[in-house]
C-alpha cells in the first residue's frame, strides 16, 4: 500500500526557490527512508512541506489522498512531524504534556488504553523515571526523547522526523531507530527521517534520499546512494562502503576533500 | 484525567494533582480571608463581628455603617477581586500564547489605549457636563481598549500572526498611545492633568455595584472559553513548533486568546485605571506553585490575581491611618520586589 507519493514538488521562500522538482518512488507500508545531505541541502524544508507547514507546488499524496485536500483531523490522524528543535524548557511535566497532546489533538476512546499507551511509550523511550519531573531539569537528550514521544503518542502512520536522534547517545540512537522501524511495520505506515549520521542511515534505513542544494542527487537502497562519487561530490569527503568478512557493510571515511 | 488510575505513573501524577488541588483550595481560602480583611479595613471604626452580622442582616447596622459597608467597602472589595481575577487570567493567557514569561495583558497596548480614551474623556469633559464621570470616562476607556484589541487582531491577520509580530505591534501601540496621552496632557489644564495621572495610577474607590457587575460579567463570559482551551494551552508550553507539529492550529488559538485578553484587560481597567503588575506577577506565582498544566495554572492565576489585588487594597487603606493610597501605587510597591525575587528564583526556568 502506498503511504506517501511525491511528484514534482517545488518550493520557494518569496522569490528564492529552495526545493527543485522533488519526486520520489512511492513509500510502502513498513518503509524507513533516510533523508541525507549536507547542511542546507533542503532536508528540513522538505519534511516541513510534507507536514503541511510550508506551501509548495506539486503533488503529494498520503494514503492515496492529496495532502492539501486532507481535513485537519485526517491530517493529524495520518501523520506527525517532529521538528529539529528540542522541546523548550519549562516546569511542564512530560507525563502531563503527553496527556495534553492526546486531549487537544486526538479523540480518546478509552482512558485506560490512552494511559497504557503513554506508559508504554515512556517506558520504551527510557523516560519513566523522569515522567513527572519538570522539563527544565531534563538533559537535552531526554528532552529530544520527550519530543519524539510527543510525535508518537497519537500513533500516526506516517512519521516525518527531523534529526530525531541528534542529541542522543549511541545506545539510545540504536534503540530509537529500532523502535521506529518496528512501529512502521506494526502501524502499516512509514518513517522518513533526516539524518546526519551516515552510519545509522546505512544500518537502519531501507532506502536513502541524498539531497544537495534543494535537489535530489540520488535515491535508492543505501549501497546505490552512498557511493564514493556521491560522497565526494555532495559531502566533499573521501569515503566508500566496505564489505566485511562477517557480511556487514561499513562506511569507511578517509579524509575531507578540498571544496 | 482518568479516575480509575492504575499504572505507577498515573498514581504518581494523581498525587501531584492532589497537591495542586490543595494549593488551589489554600489560595481560595487566602482570597476569601483577604476579602474579609478588605471589608473590615477603612477609616470608619466598625467592629469585625458587627460587620459580619451586617453582611447577613444589613438592618442590624446603624444607617451610616450600613451605607459604609454596603455602598463603599463591599463593592470596592469585590471589584478588587473581579479586576484581580480578570488581570490574572489575562496575564496567564498572554504569557502562554506569546511564549513570554515577561509579558502581561498590558504588553498588547490595550491598557495604554484605555488610558488614552480616559484622558480624552477627562480633557473634553467640560463640553458635556450632563454626563457623569462614571459613564463617559469608563466608556471611552473601554472603547479605546477594545479598539486596541481589534487593531492587534487586524494586524495579526495581515501578517503571519507570529508571536514576535504581535509583541512588536503591541509595543508600537503602547508608544503611540503614550505619545497621544502625553500630547493631551501638554494641552490640558492642570486639574485635568492631575485627574489623568490619578486615573492611570489605578484606584478602586470610585467603583460601585454597577461597575462590579459589569467587570464580573465580562470575566464570567470569558472564563469558560479559557477553560475550554486548557489542554491546547498546555501543549503550547512544549514550544510552538512542537505544538504545531502535534496538529494544533496555534495561529487560530492565538487569535482567540488575543480576543479574550483584550476583552478582559479592557473591562478590568476601564473603571479602575491601569493597575500594574497583577497580570504579570499573579500568573508567575501561580506557575511557581502549580506548574504549567493549565487546568491548574488558569484557575490558580485567577485566584492569585484576585488575592494580590485584594491584599493591595487592604494595604492601601492600612499603611497610612486615615489615608487611602491609590491601589496602583501599592501593587507596584509590592509587585516590583516580588517580581524581582521571582525572576531570580526562576532564572533557570524562563
Amino acid at each position: 500500500m502506498s503511504v506517501l507519493a511525491i511528484k514534482d514538488l517545488n518550493l520557494s521562500f518569496g522569490r528564492k526557490q529552495v526545493l527543485f522538482d522533488i519526486s520520489l518512488p512511492d513509500l510502502r507500508s513498513g518503509d524507513m527512508v533516510g533523508l541525507i545531505g549536507p547542511n542546507g541541502a533542503g532536508k528540513s524544508t522538505l519534511l516541513q512541506a510534507l507536514a503541511g507547514h510550508l506551501r509548495y507546488e506539486g503533488e503529494v499524496r498520503v494514503f492515496g489522498s492529496s495532502a492539501t485536500q486532507l481535513s485537519a483531523a485526517r491530517h493529524r490522524e495520518y501523520m506527525a512531524f517532529m521538528p529539529q528543535s528540542l522541546i523548550q524548557k519549562s516546569s511542564l511535566l512530560p507525563y502531563e504534556l503527553l496527556w495534553s497532546a492526546l486531549r487537544s489533538t486526538a479523540s480518546i476512546s478509552s482512558q485506560t488504553d490512552a494511559e497504557q499507551r503513554i506508559d508504554s511509550l515512556l517506558e520504551t523511550l527510557g523516560l519513566s523515571a523522569v515522567a513527572n519531573q519538570p522539563l527544565y531539569t531534563l538533559s537535552g537528550g531526554k528532552r529530544q526523547l520527550v519530543g519524539l514521544a510527543l510525535s508518537l503518542v497519537r500513533q500516526p502512520r506516517l512519521l516525518l522526523l527531523d534529526e530525531p536522534t541528534s542529541a542522543l547517545d549511541l545506545h539510545w540512537r540504536l534503540i530509537v531507530l529500532d523502535y521506529l522501524k518496528q512501529e512502521a511495520r506494526q502501524q502499516r505506515g512509514a518513517v522518513i527521517l533526516a539524518l546526519h549520521d551516515l552510519d545509522l542511515a546505512l544500518s537502519h534505513c531501507d532506502r536513502l534520499v541524498l539531497m544537495n542544494q534543494g535537489r535530489i542527487v540520488a535515491a535508492g537502497v543505501p549501497r546505490e546512494v552512498l557511493t564514493q562519487a556521491h560522497l565526494a561530490r555532495v559531502y566533499h569527503v573521501d569515503a566508500n562502503l566496505v564489505d566485511t568478512h562477517s557480511g556487514d557493510t561499513l562506511l569507511h571515511i578517509k579524509k575531507a576533500l578540498d571544496t | 484525567m482518568p479516575n480509575n488510575v492504575t499504572s505507577p505513573l498515573s498514581i504518581e501524577y494523581a498525587q501531584i494533582k492532589r497537591k495542586r488541588l490543595a494549593l488551589l483550595l489554600a489560595m481560595l481560602v487566602a482570597m476569601i480571608t483577604s476579602l474579609m480583611l478588605d471589608i473590615s479595613t477603612g477609616p470608619a471604626n466598625i467592629g469585625f463581628f458587627e460587620l459580619l452580622q451586617g453582611l447577613v442582616d444589613p438592618d442590624s447596622l446603624e444607617m451610616r455603617y450600613r451605607i459604609i459597608l454596603w455602598d463603599v467597602r463591599l463593592p470596592d472589595a469585590l471589584i478588587a477581586i473581579s479586576v484581580g481575577a480578570a488581570l490574572g487570567l489575562a496575564g496567564a493567557e498572554t504569557q502562554t500564547v506569546l511564549n513570554n514569561p515577561l509579558a502581561s495583558p498590558y504588553t498588547l497596548g490595550v491598557s495604554a489605549l484605555a488610558a488614552l480614551g480616559a484622558s480624552l474623556a477627562i480633557v473634553i469633559h467640560p463640553s458635556i457636563p450632563e454626563l457623569s464621570d462614571r459613564v463617559v470616562l469608563p466608556m471611552m476607556a473601554l472603547m479605546f481598549a477594545l479598539l486596541g484589541g481589534f487593531l492587534i487582531l487586524a494586524f495579526t491577520r495581515m501578517t503571519d500572526g507570529s508571536r514576535e509580530h504581535v509583541i512588536l505591534f503591541g509595543i508600537a501601540l503602547v508608544f503611540f498611545a503614550n505619545a497621544m496621552t502625553a500630547g493631551l496632557q501638554y494641552v490640558a489644564s492642570a486639574e485635568a492633568v492631575q485627574e489623568i495621572v490619578f486615573w492611570t495610577i489605578g484606584n478602586l474607590t470610585k467603583a460601585g455595584w454597577p461597575e462590579f457587575f459589569v467587570v464580573t460579567l465580562a470575566f464570567l463570559i470569558v472564563f469558560p472559553f479559557s477553560l475550554r482551551h486548557v489542554w491546547a494551552m498546555t501543549l503550547i508550553r512544549a514550544g510552538e513548533s512542537h505544538a504545531v507539529s502535534s496538529g494544533l492550529n496555534v495561529r487560530r488559538m492565538r487569535t482567540w486568546v488575543i480576543l479574550r485578553i483584550s476583552v478582559l484587560a479592557a473591562f478590568a481597567v476601564c473603571f479602575v485605571g491601569t493597575i500594574g503588575f497583577i497580570g504579570l506577577v499573579g500568573p508567575h506565582i501561580a506557575r511557581l506553585l502549580l506548574g504549567e498544566d493549565h487546568r491548574f495554572l488558569i484557575p490558580g492565576s485567577v485566584l492569585c490575581g484576585a488575592l494580590l489585588l485584594s491584599t493591595a487594597s487592604v494595604l492601601s487603606k492600612a499603611l497610612l491611618p486615615g489615608v487611602i493610597i491609590p491601589v496602583g501605587i501599592v501593587t507596584a510597591m509590592i509587585g516590583v520586589p516580588v517580581f524581582l525575587v521571582l525572576i531570580i528564583q526562576q532564572r533557570h526556568r524562563l
